[in-house]
């Protein structure tokens, strides 16, 4: 049988084009080209791998204004078989709490889901939150922090990676895993695919769609409440040239900010 | 029968044009680039001068992100120690159309989407690999082991064509055919530049530059124009003498133009925010390459339609041009249905008769001066003698102008017989 494996995505600012701003303290994206957030690419990547190896159904699913279909038709470009796009005005303001409901609810829409794949974290929130919270909400087994998965019979076999070490879970569908940025390089959309994928276009759904009331979402059902943002003070460099002509300065200046040990 | 009526290969001004005026025709068009967003890979040295653009996108100037309107040009001749600038701001710049100061990546990403509104299919991210072929006649693309078909193929790659080459579309690249371009953008507040160069916030200045301050024998011009809260300014570099002398650096020839005190003056304490690098077509009437044949057609950089060599630089503009002429041309084909190297020689005629050609025939071998040494060298420090002669004062009595002229040229080494040879040149070349 088939797998049915749902890829979540969100598109973000470019992390290297998004600045505080020092007056307001809030992060001005304004200047920022948006992109697949880095690790819901490597989460693509590791279920157009399940894919290859077990046969089955791709779906990229992303909660975002309409301003994301050519990202979601790239997403179809490097080898999913559909994307749908959950829009709705109404979860405008939602933090990670109503936005797992919402998506978590989506997928119930779709249908008998096996694999759920998540990126670890998104590059612009960093929390992390939404994986689990799609899991918690389907009341799916959860494995996190994964490089790669493998499956067998009902049961996903996941390598689950940190500072200490690795650890393999084995943990029954439906399961939601979160992928690790930059546990594998994800591919390039062909022409001929992207061609047909923007063919193809991205399925739209609003929250009627998926049975879920506009007052369980949005700003009002968020618990997150950003207090206050400190910026990190600014370090300038001093601009002073060493040349490999003096490299006793060089050395001193290692000593001097404690980078190496001076001997004897 | 093709998947497309014509696969554009580049969205560059060249590309999307000739995407926009195939889309507005009703033809089913690919635009495709490596790039996303699509033209961020682009670069340009120059003022983009609208008057196409005008033909397909009304109004552009009111809907496309332009940073500010050139009414003000200048020709410098720096020397080791002094610059001199012929200026000019006219009012008679604001009557006409001139050019405005754009950012590629920006300007380029607008006229792709432009494209995609106007009905073209726009695919970013993915790089064309080559021409298909089928009985020596070009039927498509490929690309990852696949072949989109289209009924004409227009190339506009830009100044480094791999695809046009790689299939033998065009002939190779030569070191006459290229420079190299380097260029910074600086940023600063908008009331910097305006008090800087003596602007409103919408006027912009245009600058070329003789580097007379190079060392003998290097070929470099240097270029400056002001966006609206940043200045962008480089230096193009002749390729032959690069490869030729293995001591000179091009980032070297960009800090020495970045350096000079008049143009240090123009960016201080300006934020470095862009350092880039790329190949420059030099252009001319002489390099053209071949720029059709049978199911596709060459437009812009990729072509050769462009000027970039000492003192001059132009492109965009033709890049324009030569993408809607390429688009008229495969609607007529797609008329009679016929794509043959006959019926899309009908583009080179339409190039011929445009202003695009008459200008690189008309500067035919401008190469000449502006690479010359009567702009770069002669020119440079003879003014400087003899202007620094004519103000510098220190209690001597005031020479005659020509006694100074002549001292200068005696010092400076320059023969009668040379000076008369290379203006002799540059008048009859301009």
């Amino acid at each position: 049988m088939a797998l049915e494996l749902v890829v979540i995505t969100k598109i973000v600012p470019d992390g290297s084009e998004v600045f505080i701003d020092p007056v307001n303290l809030t992060l001005n994206r304004s200047l920022a080209t948006n992109v697949i957030n880095p690790a819901d690419e490597n989460a693509l990547e590791l279920a157009l791998q399940v894919k290859a190896r077990y046969g089955g159904r791709i779906t990229v699913l992303s909660m975002t204004p309409p301003f994301a279909i050519p990202y979601l038709e790239e997403c179809v470009g490097r080898g999913a078989d559909r994307a749908i796009l959950l829009s709705d005005k109404a979860v405008a303001g939602s933090d990670t709490y109503p936005t797992s409901l919402a998506i978590a609810a989506a997928i119930k829409h779709i249908g008998k889901v096996d694999i759920v794949f998540a990126g670890e974290k998104t590059s612009d929130s960093s929390t992390g939150h939404v994986g689990p919270g799609v899991a918690e909400f389907l009341d799916a087994e959860l494995a996190s922090y994964v490089s790669s998965v493998e499956y067998d019979d009902g049961y996903v076999i996941a390598t689950r990676e940190f500072e200490e070490g690795t650890e393999v879970v084995r943990i029954p569908t439906p399961a939601v895993v979160t992928v690790l940025t930059n546990s594998n390089n994800p591919r390039k959309a062909s022409l001929r695919r992207k061609i047909d994928a923007i063919r193809q276009g991205v399925i739209v759904w609003d929250l009627k769609e998926v049975g879920l009331p506009p007052d369980a979402v949005g700003l009002r059902n968020s618990p997150t409440i950003v207090k206050r943002m400190i910026p990190f003070p600014r370090r300038d460099r001093k601009g002073e040239k060493i040349t490999t002509d003096n490299i006793a300065k060089l050395v001193d200046v290692f000593e001097q900010n404690k980078l190496i040990k001076g001997g004897e | 029968m093709s998947e497309f009526d014509v696969i554009v290969v580049g969205a560059g001004p060249a590309g999307s044009s000739a995407a926009i005026k195939l889309a507005s025709e009703k033809m089913n068009v690919l635009l495709v680039d490596r790039a996303d967003p699509p033209g961020s890979k682009n670069i340009s040295g120059g003022v983009l001068w609208g008057n196409d653009l005008e033909k397909i996108v009304p109004n552009w100037n009111k809907m496309a992100p332009v940073e500010r309107y050139i009414t003000s040009k200048g020709v410098g001749f720096l020397t080791k120690d002094s610059s001199i600038d012929v200026n000019i701001k006219s009012r008679k710049f604001l009557q006409g159309v001139t050019g405005y100061s754009v950012l590629r990546v920006k300007f380029d990403q607008f006229l792709a989407k432009r494209a995609e509104s106007a009905g073209a299919m726009l695919v970013s991210g993915v790089t064309v690999e080559n021409l298909a072929f089928k009985d020596g006649k070009v039927i498509g693309v490929v690309q990852e082991g696949d072949t989109i078909t289209a009924d004409t193929v227009i190339l506009a790659e830009g100044a480094n064509p791999r695809v046009a080459i790689d299939s033998g579309a065009r002939r190779p690249i030569a070191d006459q055919d290229v420079a190299i371009g380097i260029k910074e953008v600086v940023k600063l507040p908008e009331a910097t530049i305006n008090e800087r160069f003596g602007l409103t916030s919408k006027e912009g200045f245009a600058g070329e530059y003789a580097l007379g301050f190079l060392e003998d024998g290097v070929e470099a011009g240097g270029f400056l124009y002001t966006n609206r809260e940043s200045i962008s300014l480089g230096v193009v570099i002749n390729m032959g003498h690069l490869r030729a002398d293995d001591k000179t650096y091009s980032f070297d020839i960009m800090d020495q133009f970045t350096d000079h005190p008049s143009i240090a003056s123009l960016i201080e304490n300006g934020k470095l925010s862009e350092y880039s690098a790329h190949l420059v077509v030099e252009g001319g009437y002489n390099s053209f390459p071949k720029q059709y044949g049978n199911g596709y057609m060459i437009v812009g950089d990729a072509a050769g339609l462009s000027f970039s060599n000492g003192l001059m630089i132009q492109g965009m503009n033709y890049a324009i041009a030569s993408g809607i002429l390429a688009a008229e041309t495969a609607i007529e084909a797609k008329k009679s249905s016929d794509f043959s190297e006959k019926s899309l020689s009908r583009y080179k005629e339409k190039l011929m008769e445009s202003f695009v050609a008459k200008d690189a025939y008309n500067f035919k071998g401008i190469e000449e001066v502006t690479w010359g040494k009567l702009a770069h060298k002669i020119m440079p420090s003879l003014m400087e003698d003899v202007l620094v002669n004519m103000f510098l004062t220190d209690g001597t009595p005031k020479k005659h102008l020509t006694e100074l002229i002549r001292k200068a040229m005696k010092e400076n080494n320059v023969k009668s017989s040379d000076l008369l040879m290379e203006g002799y040149k540059m008048i009859r070349r301009m």
